[in-house]
């Protein structure tokens, strides 16, 4: 690009306010470095990074409960910890590696790469973005506060059964607010997820790059799609359900209070209904990641795109009908039950068929047996062992004895770890060159992969088993007669291998942080968008406003390189009569706003309602000045040499 | 215990044999303990197991086949150096629809196989099956946080201060075998469930709304169940079982059931004994159970059924005297004796029980003793009255609390302690073996 071709006057000012009349308070801020650049940011890759730094954090706090359930479950009859502590400890598990830990991790995923794969420049409302994320640590805060208090953790389980969140049932002693801070961090959760999921759907449906059509998307965007419905699709049931609760604790309604005659079993509808979908919003953005690591490194395009795009959409919409699948032995009668036992194998189907898709990707590919490809295909091995015990519980007498049982404790962390988590280690080591510039040695992410791939099968393998032996879940201890002594032992064994894998890990991502080999763009011949730009991205991710011609655009980038340079040239100079690239400037207030959420609600924990409600009066303050402060923004004129050319415009 | 699946279908024992070839570790008694799924003991498991062997041999058929064309194309395909992965790109093919289609079809029909036994299972599970309704016997099982108790609604006895109600008795369920039965399931509290392994898959007992399930053993036996939903803070320790005996011997426990509580004759006189059994401290990780009742479940409860021969009438007066003034009978009641309570467990035959605290510890003496002086211990967060011991020098005073408010949830940590003395405990321990 030529220097000569400055901004042009014609566009650009007009409809903003004139600077010189805003004062200080009005305007935005535009920090580059430093706390305020990051506590104002609206960059989807730094919000991404801070969603994959927080999830990271509470992953491992998880994983820290997860270790002394099992410590306490190693021998029989253990006083390790206490019955409290232990249903703590299972209830903030299930909740921390859920809401803390994989729904961040995707979302940081979905923020950092979905728009660099549809070509934008950012999200369609980057405050509101920043919001997102600071409401969803404003929740991970309330949720974890028990670990200071006097109350307690939470500890009615990760599903919170009515009437086991009343108060007759919850209460230790008097004042006992551990049941209000579960309550209450999830429910800003939600509100978190719901934002950030409009965020998403309006990006992809209309900020696409040009020639992006739908059907060209990557698949990772595809079910960052899909992801965002099933989240403002599902978290509305929780939503209500959780303000009925928080009304009977609080302002003596009868939802669920059983001396009143409510309904507990509507909690359960009300939660499943939710609890459902909860299970695919964790498991789609694995999906995704998967589909785009194994065609790259096949060095072949996905088999069968319109298939598993399809099969993404069928799950998430099956996934609305099957919920009942966790109230089998609910007494729900033989008709209800048939329904639901049909509609959960019909759902097999489009999960098996994205596995078969994958198989095809693989089938005469070039195959890079890189890390994050050896991530995908332990992805692929255990996702498929969780979707088969998953099949034996969709058979409701079979269900009937193992609801509830180590059994389905094995199946979901099949699902979870095996599935999830392992696609998102994978999704971390293939898009570290891209975020940092620098790559995973090979030996280390192959040793921490079979660490993690050993530990996590000598761990849960053998639950299979205990469930069958009649072992239930969620019991703090258990007699030496049972025969479950050896299997809980190999177990607790097989956690701490896992937990060493965890941590050769993370040890590992750290030094590639600071110290790790360099590498130049697209170090894994990539076939998406995301890799046609300079590692790590710079802050306006593309130079041009890339045209897409092909459903593996990078790809076809790559093979058509003089068509690719015409046009770039043109969309180049087209960008320099418009202004330049617009960015938007940082904002102080979607922090500010999600400051007085959480204010709020810990005083509405205390049940100091004064407080909670000058916790809404900077929430509302929050939003006011928000909407006041001005639309900001500058633009960029990147240069030939790649150094940024900033020409600021309040 | 065996640790093989008796089934007289040979179909079964084919499968069993597969899964024993498959699994070694079956061989291991990995899955034979006293609450297997896979030794079924009656028509209910043995359908839920049915199901369960049909998705489990459809599910490792498509694993294997699936599993194997994976493990093949890694490995055929897979680069074999740097030159390797450098090399012309393969094929950009996008998929084959026909094989899609077929795989689908192939998958849906996989289900069907699976789907329709399932079904017929559904509905067989749910009520008793109509030829065998006649026969069939009904008690209901309520769950509290964290016992159950199991009432008798065809069997009525006089009640302390009159009028009739059903038989009931607590954590064993004592059931004629070679009968269907029907467990209507209720709850006090919060949710709980009703699980016999052996016998029946779960069902919940949720608040306002009437459960039932309906199991059957095919031989007299003694089994162990529990809670299988998560009800609070001692959910581990709720805990039951369920004992079959042939009709007769059915008949002669629900006679003496019915009967008020046996009274020891008290000789004149006599002096409440001072020397008392030290039954020590506990010790972590000690089993609740003695290696001499494991071997023989059945045969240990028969045997409790008739009072032991060294009973101390003195000392038994004297632990009733205690039930009374330790205001035990405010919760419990001992029919024909003392105690109108029914917010916990009736003691009418207590002594006749295998187990106490709700399954969870053999009916020992030892283990009676340190369950009333200090519950807390045993089953955390329990609500029978946490007692307290005095005296003895260098034993730690435990804090002591009585009921929650059920306003604000609040324990009192002083009003209405329980003190139990050892002497007491002692006593308390021999009269409640005697209620047999």
């Amino acid at each position: 690009m030529d220097q000569s071709l400055t901004k042009n006057e014609f566009i650009g000012h007009e409809e903003h306010a004139p600077e010189a009349k805003r004062s200080w308070l009005f305007t935005r801020p535009d920090h580059k470095t430093g706390i305020v650049s990051w506590l104002t940011t609206v960059d989807h890759k730094r919000i991404g990074f801070l969603y994959g730094i927080s999830a990271l954090f509470f992953f491992l706090v998880g994983g820290a409960e997860a270790l002394m359930i099992r410590l306490q479950l190693a021998v029989p009859n253990n006083d390790f910890i206490s019955a409290q502590t232990y249903n703590e400890m299972f209830t903030m598990h299930a909740t921390t590696m859920i809401f803390l830990a994989v729904m961040p991790l995707s979302a940081a995923f979905f923020n950092y790469i979905m728009p660099l794969q549809i070509g934008a420049r950012d999200v369609a409302f980057p405050r509101l973005n920043g919001f997102a994320y600071w409401l969803f640590l404003a929740g991970a805060i309330v949720l974890n506060v028990g670990f200071f208090v006097k109350s307690g953790l939470p500890d009615m389980g990760w599903f919170g059964y009515a009437p086991l969140t009343s108060t007759a049932f919850s209460s230790e002693f008097a004042g006992d607010m551990s049941t209000d801070m579960w309550i209450m961090g999830l429910q800003i959760l939600g509100v978190s997820s719901v934002i950030g999921s409009l965020n998403f759907i309006v990006t992809i449906i209309n900020m696409r790059a040009p020639g992006l059509t739908m059907m060209r998307l990557p698949v990772f965007t595809w079910m960052t799609l899909f992801t965002a419905f099933l989240i403002i699709l599902s978290f509305p049931a929780i939503t209500i359900a959780l303000v009925e609760v928080m009304m009977d604790r609080n302002f003596g309604t009868l939802f669920f209070e059983v001396s009143g005659g409510g309904l507990p079993i509507l909690w359960q509808h009300l939660f499943w209904v939710f609890g459902h979908p909860e299970v695919y919003i964790l498991i789609l953005p694995a999906m995704g990641i998967i589909s785009e690591i194994l065609p790259c490194f096949s060095r072949k395009p996905l088999f069968g795109y319109p298939i598993v795009v399809f099969s993404g959409a069928v799950i998430g919409l099956l996934g609305f009908g099957v919920w009942s699948h966790h109230m089998f032995t609910t007494g729900m009668g033989t008709v209800a039950t048939a329904a639901f036992t049909l509609a959960t194998m019909a759902i097999a189907v489009p999960t098996g068929v994205k596995i078969f898709n994958w198989i095809g990707t693989l089938w005469q590919g070039h195959l890079m047996m890189r890390t994050p490809m050896m991530f995908a295909l332990g992805f692929v091995w255990m996702f498929m062992m969780g979707g088969f015990s998953g099949i034996m519980h969709s058979a409701a007498p079979a269900d009937a004895q193992q609801q509830d049982s180590y059994f389905v404790v094995a199946h979901f962390h099949y699902v979870l770890i095996g599935g999830s988590i392992f696609a998102l280690l994978a999704g971390i080591h293939y898009w570290f060159p891209l975020m940092f510039g620098r790559k995973v040695s090979e030996f280390w992410g192959k040793l921490s992969f079979w660490v993690i791939f050993a530990g996590f099968n000598i761990t849960f393998f053998p639950l299979h088993f205990v469930g069958l032996n009649g072992m239930p879940r969620r019991t703090f201890t258990y007699d030496g007669n049972m025969g479950w002594n050896s299997i809980n032992m190999i177990a607790t064994i097989g956690a701490f291998i896992l937990g060493i894998g965890i941590a050769v890990y993370f040890v590992v991502m750290v030094y590639t942080y600071y110290k790790g080999e360099k590498t130049k763009r697209d170090p894994w011949d990539g076939r998406t968008l995301e890799w046609s730009i300079p590692n790590p991205p710079p802050h306006h991710n593309f130079d041009v406003t890339p045209q897409i011609h092909a459903r593996d655009a990078y790809w076809y980038e790559k093979h058509h390189k003089a068509e690719i340079e015409a046009e770039k040239a043109k969309q180049a100079a087209d960008d320099e009569v418009h202004g330049g690239i617009h960015m938007p400037s940082n904002s102080w207030f979607p922090v500010i706003t999600a400051s007085g959420m959480l204010i709020g609600s810990l005083f509405f924990c205390n049940h100091n309602f004064i407080g909670a409600i000058g916790g809404l009066v900077i929430v509302f303050f929050g939003a006011w000045m928000w909407s006041v402060e001005g639309p900001g923004g500058y633009h960029l004129h990147p240069t030939k040499e790649g150094s940024d050319d900033t020409d600021a415009q309040h | 215990m065996s640790s093989s699946v008796s089934s007289d279908q040979p179909k079964r024992r084919l499968w069993h044999m597969l899964l024993v070839a498959l699994i070694p570790v079956v061989g291991g008694g990995w899955l034979s303990g006293p609450q297997s799924t896979f030794d079924t003991k009656g028509p209910v498991a043995e359908s839920q197991l049915d199901v369960f062997y049909v998705t489990l041999w459809v599910t490792v058929a498509i694993f294997a086949v699936v599993g194997a064309v994976l493990a093949y194309a890694t490995l055929k395909f897979k680069a074999r150096n740097e030159a390797d992965e450098h090399a012309e790109p393969p094929p950009q093919g996008h998929g084959n629809p026909l094989i899609e289609l077929s795989l689908i079809v192939v998958s849906i029909l996989a289900l069907v196989i699976i789907a329709v036994p399932t079904l017929k299972a559904i509905w067989y599970t749910y009520e008793v099956p109509e030829e065998l309704k006649e026969d069939t016997y009904e008690v209901t099982a309520i769950g509290y946080q964290w016992w159950f108790k199991f009432q008798y609604d065809s069997e009525m006895v006089a009640q302390p201060f009159g009028g009739e109600a059903p038989l009931v008795t607590a954590n064993e369920l004592v059931i004629p075998a070679g009968r269907p039965v029907k467990v209507n399931l209720r709850t006090v509290d919060v949710i709980h469930s009703f699980w016999v392994p052996k016998l029946a898959g779960k069902v919940d007992m949720m608040p306002n709304r009437g459960n039932h399930l309906w199991m059957m053993a095919d031989e007299p036996g003694y089994f162990w169940g529990q809670c299988a939903e998560y009800c609070g803070e001692s959910h581990a320790v709720m805990r039951f079982r369920v004992i079959a005996l042939a009709e007769d011997e059915f008949n002669a426990w629900l006679e003496n059931q019915k009967a008020p509580a046996r009274t020891v004759v008290s000789s004149e006189g006599a002096q409440i004994s001072t020397t008392f059994t030290d039954y020590g401290t506990f010790e972590v990780n000690q089993p609740g159970w003695t290696s001499e009742f494991i071997e023989d479940p059945l045969g240990s409860w028969n045997a409790l059924q008739a009072p032991h021969g060294d009973e101390d009438p003195a000392l038994i007066a004297a632990g009733r005297q205690a039930f009374i003034e330790n205001r035990c009978a405010g919760c419990h009641t001992v029919r024909g004796h003392d105690g109108i309570g029914n917010i916990g467990p009736d003691l009418t035959r207590i002594g006749s029980r295998s187990t106490i605290a709700a399954g969870l510890l053999e009916n020992s003496p030892k283990n009676l003793y340190r369950w009333i002086t200090e519950p807390d211990r045993v089953k955390p967060g329990n609500f029978m009255a946490h007692t307290r011991i005095v005296t003895p020098p260098g034993m730690i005073t435990m804090p002591g609390y009585t009921v929650r408010d059920p306003a604000t949830g609040d324990r009192n940590p002083t009003d209405g302690d329980i003190e139990i003395t050892p002497e007491e405990g002692h006593a308390l321990v021999a009269y409640l073996h005697s209620l047999k």
